[in-house]
């Protein structure tokens, strides 16, 4: 049997551990630079709060209703995540938890016999007891069936008490019978919108569809895999979590619009520091840095449309860790692409082409200086990491950078930050 | 114990000690006469912080348990996972605000007594909304 666990309006839930006076109150947390709501508690979505609707739409309907308002606390998520996922490793343990997301983990049942309603009750218990986040939890035969379960348990935390169970085949029909097939798992809006013109609504209705129709109309291997997995068959399985990632970015959204040159490069010095940590965390180095700016555009209508984004990389002559020659060669591709006249709202560094840090340590050809630089780095991230707030950067990442991004409504960093702990009386 | 991937201070505490870091641990000689007894030192995080996950920290803001030895401005260590008997000192949560206070149970009624003559005690009845957020376990005190 597999488990999902996910935590119910995840942002949210983390902005009210220490704001206790909110719960049962309507919250909602926006993007990046306040742009959209990425997170609502049930009481604002009842109030009609759309997911991912821009804040400025829903103005009236926060003002009337007087909903919190969050900008988006990345610290405080990263590190609430990190408490909820440790305790589902020690509840069932290290081996049995698969990372799906921050908020969300798959977990193996095989091991344990006990009643699954039991066993699941009793960690969603423990998750809330000691983080103070509450998860709802799906159980069934499958990773696609977990995740029926537990929409089924979501969208009836009263009775359900956030825990499904999917452990016969009459049960299991049953919730495949009330799903509609937009709620299963790896069918997007596309593909529910073309099932539904065939007839198809609700997931029982693909369940009983053959292997061919499904390889011909749910995209090849893909349907099949769903609809053996809809049968109770494991079609997809546990992944080792992904701990070195092949390509690392930054980009970010300016605060408001701009247009210098130097403002261009300040920010993408920055960036490409900021990437420059992540590469050397998980010991990679790179040979590849892309950068790109994303022009405003003349209709803008606000939409998630595509926008044109403008971009240049360079293949590095050796792969590098080091901040300062990644920096060097971000700022000559930033004066490339960069055009007078224009207002620029985005931007973004990524880098590429990462090989191993201990494969370009003993490179004939490099100069003795490079040990220098690696060490330099090392101290510069020891430092930063400890106090996070680039205590130690390059003079070209700006010393005010008119350009960051807003953040109105941000919450104290109560579990990561010593000076913003929550004060009690 | 657990990589800390996205936390990596200088100080990584005392369980990446291994043999390699004794400097006189000499593989070809004599050590020094220390090097049997090499202990590996004493942790904080190993003393004080039993359950990380449900392990957290709050700053005291008033003198409510000033006779407790808990000031104003203390640091105090929360654990979530402990379960608050008569006469923890508890963060409780009452209406809505977070109150540090020693907790009573007694013959099934609940109070939350403060440690100075300033305040009284207060009465925890079915009309308030009352949790416990988590026992308080260690005072951190600056001189």
């Amino acid at each position: 049997m597999k488990a999902i666990v996910d935590c119910n309006s995840f942002y949210c839930s983390c902005e009210r551990v220490f704001q206790q006076h909110l719960e049962g109150k309507p919250v909602i947390v926006l993007s990046n630079n306040d742009g959209c709501i990425i997170s609502r508690t049930d009481e604002a979505k009842s109030l009609g709060v759309g997911m991912a609707s821009p804040y400025f739409k829903a103005k009236d309907i926060i003002e009337t209703n007087k909903i919190n308002v969050f900008s988006s606390n990345y610290n405080l998520y990263g590190d609430f995540s990190r408490r909820v996922m440790d305790t589902l490793k020690h509840l069932v343990g290290n081996n049995n938890v698969e990372v799906y997301s921050v908020d969300e983990a798959f977990l193996d049942f095989t091991n344990f016999k006990s009643n699954f309603f039991d066993f699941a009750l009793s960690i969603r218990k423990t998750v809330e007891q000691w983080t103070g986040i509450a998860v709802s939890i799906g159980v069934a035969p499958t990773k696609t069936l977990a995740k029926l379960a537990n929409n089924i348990a979501k969208k009836n935390k009263h009775t359900s008490n956030c825990v499904t169970v999917l452990d016969s085949n009459e049960v299991i029909i049953e919730a495949l019978k009330q799903t509609n097939v937009r709620e299963l798992w790896g069918v997007g809006n596309q593909f529910a919108s073309k099932l539904t013109s065939l007839g198809i609504v609700s997931a029982w209705d693909v369940y009983n569809m053959s292997e061919e129709w499904v390889r011909r109309h749910l995209g090849g291997v893909i349907g099949i895999r769903l609809l053996k997995e809809l049968h109770g068959e494991e079609s997809i399985f546990m992944d080792k979590e992904l701990i070195n990632k092949k390509m690392i970015t930054t980009t970010r959204m300016f605060g408001s619009p701009i247009t210098e040159l130097k403002d261009i490069k300040e920010a993408l010095a920055t960036y490409t520091a900021r990437a420059a940590e992540k590469l050397r965390r998980q010991h990679s180095a790179a040979s590849v840095i892309n950068v790109f700016v994303v022009p405003k555009t003349e209709n803008a209508s606000g939409s998630f449309s595509r926008v044109p984004s403008v971009g240049a990389h360079t293949i590095l002559s050796n792969p590098t860790v080091l901040t300062h020659e990644l920096i060097k060669a971000a700022m000559v591709l930033g004066e490339r692409i960069y055009q007078p006249g224009k207002s620029y709202k985005k931007a973004g560094v990524i880098l590429s082409g990462l090989v191993p840090d201990s494969s370009i340590q003993s490179n004939l050809f490099e100069s003795p200086g490079k040990n220098i630089g690696r060490f330099l780095m090392e101290m510069m991230d020891n430092i930063n990491f400890s106090m996070r707030n680039d205590v130690v950067k390059f003079a070209s990442t700006g010393i005010k950078r008119n350009w960051k991004m807003r953040q109105a409504f941000h919450s104290p960093r109560y579990t990561t930050r010593w000076e913003e702990l929550y004060e009690v009386r | 114990m657990e990589d800390n991937f996205f936390y990596a201070p200088n100080y990584k505490g005392s369980k990446d000690y291994s043999q390699w870091d004794v400097p006189t641990a000499n593989a070809t000689g004599f050590g020094a006469a220390a090097d049997d007894y090499a202990e590996r030192g004493i942790d904080l995080n190993e003393q004080l912080i039993k359950n990380k996950p449900a392990t957290f920290f709050m700053r005291v803001n008033s003198d409510a348990m000033i006779d407790a030895g808990i000031h104003n401005g203390d640091v105090v260590i929360v654990d979530r996972s402990l379960e608050a008997k008569n006469a923890k000192v508890v963060i409780a949560v009452l209406d809505g605000e977070m109150l540090i206070r020693r907790l009573e149970i007694n013959e099934g009624k609940k109070r939350l007594l403060p440690a100075t003559k300033k305040l009284s005690p207060i009465e925890v009845n079915n009309s308030n909304a009352f949790s416990i957020w988590g026992v308080v376990t260690y005072v951190i005190h600056s001189l």
